[in-house]
């Protein structure tokens, strides 16, 4: 699915482990979410939306090709 | 309480090691009331090999760090979908010896009731999954 997940987390200077830390995952996860391998859950999903001040909708975009 | 020890337990590092040699031990009793002794140790031998790789590699390998300490939730969905291609592969297995076995002339020991506890235990899972909504 796509995101912005990558592009918050670079607005903020942060690496993939750092964000990782703090959602309680891997790197790998982050960086599987990033390159739209992976749909996180709702709850790391809202963790994510949380984190960066954002909504769920804004940082996740279903709709898209 | 009781779910957070036994996950905390869970994500040791020594948890997958210790879980080896223990079936290790198992394989070895096994084979020593069997009267196979030599089987037992080489079960032994393998299991305590296999439990070693794993505890050096938990650090470098995402794989063997996802069996160990880092389960995550994506890590979670992988051994999900793992465990479910492994289960049909060994029912498919299962299915096609005991046809084999059906063809000879046999019996189809012991694939008959090996089939039977697959089936029952998946119908069991999707009642009690169905029913825990």
């Amino acid at each position: 699915m796509k995101n912005q997940v990558r592009t918050l987390r670079t607005q903020r200077s942060l690496a993939q482990g750092q964000l990782a830390d703090a959602m309680g995952v891997s790197r790998q996860t982050i960086n599987s979410i990033e390159n739209e391998r992976y749909t996180p859950s709702l709850p790391l999903a809202m963790a994510l939306a949380r984190y960066f001040g954002v909504t769920v909708e804004e940082m996740f975009d279903d709709q898209g090709p | 309480m009781i779910k957070d020890r036994s996950e905390a337990l869970m994500r040791s590092k020594w948890f997958m090691p210790v879980f080896c040699l223990t079936l290790g031990v198992v394989v070895l009793a096994a084979g020593w009331l069997g009267g196979q002794l030599g089987v037992g140790l080489f079960g032994l031998v393998v299991m305590a090999a296999f439990g070693l790789v794993i505890l050096l590699l938990t650090r470098h390998n995402e794989t063997i760090r996802g069996l160990t300490t880092g389960r995550d939730e994506r890590f979670a969905q992988i051994d999900l979908k793992a465990t479910a291609v492994a289960g049909s592969v060994l029912i498919l297995t299962v299915i096609v010896a005991w046809l084999v076995e059906v063809a000879r002339g046999h019996s189809g020991q012991p694939y008959d009731w090996l089939g039977a506890i697959g089936g029952l235990a998946y119908v069991a899972a999707i009642a009690l999954f169905r029913w825990r909504g």
